[in-house]
């Protein structure tokens, strides 16, 4: 039992058990509910949820309507359940940055590359998140949604997803990190 | 109403495990595009053989019928993870 515990208060698991842990609650996300797990989904959920309040006329399409209906869904519910579970990941490790100094961008091998500004991490990871989330949109999924849930399926999608991921992720860290790479 | 406390629950336990994982980190995922840390690889990999062998012999038992997979069209799945992947290592989330 100590040895748990001493396990679970550890910062860095081992991928190999981390990945165990989610694979569980990939079966039982199909098991118990017949849903799949999935995060980029409920960003547009939610996002249609806004742009039907403000905007009825631009996000009156194919897209909004059918594609991805706004309202409240399973995925959401799993998003707010993902958000409280990272925090309880870093809670139990004692890395919660929560009010902390540095905790708007606390990540040492970013402030060696890019530097120490903190408005430029964010400016980056704003731009990165949108292309990312576009991507996804195209694509069906994300790297939890497609590769994963797709994958464990054998559904081609997944696999044809995870090799463009890799492809493009590993030219453009070659074009940011140039010698560095 | 129970699908939803089930949808928080696993939710719960989604996140947990990114986080041990570290890819909650901007270091992990960017260095598995430098081919420099693949931990965030071991761990989709693992997870992927995982549910897909427990969901296959689940569904041989007659316990689970699978959802309908994530479509698949050729150029959208390409197209897509080709843009998500350069979001993904600008981002590094």
């Amino acid at each position: 039992m100590k040895t748990i515990i001493a396990y679970i208060r550890k910062e860095e698991w081992s991928p190999y058990v981390a990945g165990i842990l989610l694979g569980i609650v990939g079966i039982l996300a199909v098991w118990l509910s017949d849903s799949l797990l999935g995060a980029s989904g409920a960003f547009e959920n939610l996002a249609g949820m806004i742009g039907k309040a403000v905007a009825p006329n631009l996000f009156d399409n194919l897209y909004f309507n059918f594609v991805m209906p706004p309202g409240f869904n399973w995925s959401l519910m799993l998003f707010i359940g993902t958000f409280f579970g990272g925090m309880l990941g870093a809670f139990t490790s004692g890395t919660l940055l929560w009010g902390k100094k540095d905790a708007a961008n606390p990540d040492e091998q970013w402030k060696r590359i890019f530097g120490p500004q903190t408005w430029k991490r964010w400016l980056w990871g704003f731009i990165g998140a949108i292309i990312l989330e576009y991507g996804a949109g195209i694509a069906g999924g994300c790297t939890s949604g497609l590769a994963i849930s797709g994958g464990m399926l054998l559904a081609p999608a997944g696999y044809i997803f995870i090799a463009a991921m890799f492809a493009s992720g590993i030219v453009t860290a070659m074009i940011i990190y140039r010698k560095r790479y | 109403m129970t699908n939803y406390i089930i949808a928080l629950f696993l939710g719960v336990f989604f996140g947990f495990s990114l986080n041990k994982a570290g890819l909650t980190k901007y270091h992990k995922i960017v260095n598995v595009f430098r081919l420099t840390d693949m931990a965030v690889l071991k761990f989709m990999m693992t997870a992927l053989i995982v549910s897909m062998s427990g969901l296959y012999f689940l569904r041989w038992l007659g316990f689970v019928t699978f959802p309908a997979a994530p479509a698949t069209y050729i150029a959208g799945n390409l197209v897509g993870g080709l843009i998500f992947g350069v979001g993904m290592a600008l981002a590094g989330y």
